[in-house]
């Protein structure tokens, strides 16, 4: 024994022992997408990107990331899309349910609180999710609220998540945060201006990401409701 | 963690009209602490000639070391300043000779070339795959945030005013959002008779 | 290496500070055939003699004109066999420049590298210099270039040049001839004349080999195009 001591099992076909087989397993995947939400005076604009992917290859063009929870919220989410599924279905259910106890819609700041629990409560087994919230407070002013895949939750005024979040977030910054700019006054940033700045920001995106492209999904929320809108991207 | 990312750092070069810019951010670090804020990434290889070094800031020192001593020698073998391209060939072989135990530098060139003052720039991985866009590139660890703002502020032909504030602009504000680059920036912009030097003045945190 | 420990240089000092094995190198090269180098305003001319023994030779199957890169080639004065190595290692040389700067080699570095490979063989342990002296001509940044490089190392820059027998001869009939704005049709022309000079026998597009180097690149004459160039000679 000590002879073949030296030398490893493989190179003795003869005296393999049938071992037990490992198989691996991962409960997640990355399909990609991008979210991005911008908050103003008495409005709130989330918008996604429209494509569904593993990898290199494309299980849709045309996926829809922006799921209105209330007439004042909606959310945003990419990253692992069984989990966004699972999330969202969970989610509507705990607004219904909300619903019909209190008679009336839950707020965006507590949906907000609530996700954030959610996510929380599967600390050990987080959903893989990049989520942005954005809706209109109890005074009608704009509001986002981006979380980490644990729950950890930040309110902010403009937001960019997902595989494209690295790329967008430092424009946002210097274009609606006026980050690093002098003399400028900041005056509340305007409806149009901002839809402008978000289609911009999510065409460069596209340029660099191949996670991100092929559209997007917008929606415009507003005291008079959500207002959907569509943008097509680069399809390549 | 890549070692590439252990003591942080960004650069970015970009071409404008009968001028280019190159920048770097100024920050020398251990991962999260930081040392010193007044380390050179950027190094003058000739009157039009830079060379952006982002990476393990060791081999920054040693590669720069090494390519002076390989240009040094072909200007007095060839009698004749070096064409942008020729040096990027040159960093490419330097790199690839090293192909299985690489340098952990990702290089930049930005320069005009010495007869026809035509911008160049370009820039290539550890091992020397080299790139040659007719925009910009970017390097080091903020290359997302830093494609993000390029590809938003960028405009063909700038004039050099303008391309300091593109450049500047899209360099601080990448490094805003990477903890370990940032802490005061250096920009270049290189032109036909001139090189203006600006340093910036950053959120230091 | 420690086989070389004890190979020291054939190529010593002579007590009157020659070293006498270059000037029998010297001497092997004006003992070979001559060939000529002329640039002219748009364009090199390299001209050389390929005289066969025997009517039984197969003429044009082996070359003394040769190409190094798309854009340099040479001739020579001297041995063949040592030619054929300088050329194999011109090339190499080219081809390694090529490799790290991505750029077609200059000519006036070529040249150089091959004389220092030359010079090498001057100083190096168990070898003996070169029998052959090198005409490179070349094209680059839209100028010509002519060069000569000895078995010693040394190189030259030529307007215009001979080398091998009646190189003296050929040098002054060149001195005679030879002007700044020569067109490449009229360098050839002259090339040939000058080989012609000492000629022995009769000149045909077979005994001679002329290359030529331009804005195209480096090419050798097929004899055809020669027989036309003669024809023009008196």
């Amino acid at each position: 024994m000590a002879l073949l001591g030296g030398y490893s099992a493989g190179s003795f076909p003869d005296y393999e022992v049938q071992g037990a087989k490992k198989v691996h397993f991962s409960p997640y995947a990355d399909n990609g997408g991008s979210v991005m939400a911008i908050a103003g005076e008495d409005y709130a604009i989330i918008a996604a990107d429209s494509r569904l992917s593993t990898g290199f290859s494309i299980f849709t063009r045309e996926q829809q990331k922006l799921f209105p929870l209330s007439n004042t919220t909606v959310l945003g989410c990419s990253g692992c899309w069984c989990d966004t599924l699972t999330l969202t279905r969970i989610l509507q259910a705990r607004m219904q349910m909300y619903k019909h106890e209190h008679h009336k819609e839950l707020t965006t700041p507590a949906t907000a609180q609530m996700l954030s629990t959610m996510l929380y409560y599967k600390r050990f087994f987080p959903y893989y999710i990049s989520n942005i919230l954005a809706g209109l407070d109890e005074n009608g002013k704009g509001c986002v609220y981006s979380y980490d895949p644990i729950g950890h939750c930040e309110r902010s005024n403009f937001r960019a998540g997902g595989s494209a979040g690295a790329l967008l977030q430092p424009l946002l910054d210097n274009q609606i945060g006026y980050q690093n700019q002098e003399g400028v006054d900041k005056t509340p940033l305007p409806q149009d201006r901002a839809l402008a700045i978000l289609k911009d920001v999510f065409i460069s995106a596209a340029e660099r990401d191949i996670y991100t492209g092929d559209g997007i999904f917008i929606n415009i929320i507003t005291k008079d409701g959500i207002k959907a809108d569509k943008f097509d991207l680069r399809k390549d | 963690m890549s070692i590439l990312a252990y003591n942080g750092g960004a650069i970015i070069a970009m071409k404008g009209k009968n001028c280019v810019a190159i920048a770097a951010d100024r920050r020398f670090g251990v991962q999260a602490q930081t040392i010193s804020c007044d380390f050179d990434k950027i190094f003058e290889m000739g009157p039009h000639l830079y060379l952006g070094l982002p990476g393990l800031a060791t081999d920054t020192i040693t590669v720069m070391e090494r390519l002076r001593f390989r240009l040094n020698l072909y200007e007095l073998k060839e009698d004749r300043k070096i064409h942008p391209k020729t040096f990027s060939s040159m960093i490419s072989n330097l790199l690839y000779e090293k192909r299985f135990g690489p340098y952990f530098v990702e290089p930049i060139v930005a320069g005009l070339d010495p007869v026809t003052f035509e911008p160049f720039v370009c820039n290539m991985d550890l091992i020397g795959c080299p790139n040659e866009p007719e925009d910009f590139v970017v390097g080091g660890t903020c290359t997302e945030q830093l494609y993000g703002m390029c590809e938003v502020l960028y405009e063909p032909n700038l004039e050099p005013d303008d391309l300091f504030e593109t450049v500047s602009q899209a360099l601080v504000n990448a490094c805003d959002r990477d903890a370990i680059s940032g802490w005061g920036a250096i920009v270049y912009i290189i032109e036909k008779d001139k090189v203006t030097i600006r340093h910036l003045k950053t959120r230091m945190d | 290496m420690a086989s070389e420990r004890y190979s020291f240089s054939l190529t010593t000092f002579s007590p009157s500070g020659k070293l006498v094995q270059i000037e029998y190198a010297l001497a092997a090269v004006s003992a070979g055939a001559p060939s000529v180098g002329i640039k002219a305003s748009n364009g090199v001319v390299l001209a050389t003699e390929n005289k066969h023994k025997s009517i039984l030779y197969d003429e044009h199957s082996v070359n003394k004109v040769e190409m190094v890169t798309k854009h340099i080639g040479m001739i020579y004065s001297g041995m063949g066999p040592d030619y054929r190595l300088l050329v194999k290692q011109a090339r190499k040389i080219a081809q390694q420049y090529l490799l790290v700067y991505q750029e077609p080699i200059p000519t006036a570095q070529l040249v150089q590298r091959v004389a220092m490979l030359m010079q090498e063989y001057t100083q190096s342990g168990g070898v003996r210099p070169f029998g052959v002296s090198l005409l490179i001509c070349g094209w680059d940044n839209d100028k010509p270039y002519l060069f000569q490089c000895d078995p010693s190392g040394a190189y030259y820059a030529w307007k215009a040049t001979a080398m091998g027998k009646n190189h003296i001869n050929g040098k002054t009939f060149l001195e005679k001839r030879y002007s700044e704005d020569l067109e490449l049709d009229d360098a050839v022309h002259t090339a040939i004349l000058t080989l012609k000079e000492g000629f022995e026998g009769q000149m045909t597009a077979d005994n001679i080999e002329v290359g030529i180097c331009d804005a195209n690149g480096f090419r050798r004459l097929h004899p055809s195009n020669v027989k036309d160039y003669l024809a023009n000679i008196p």
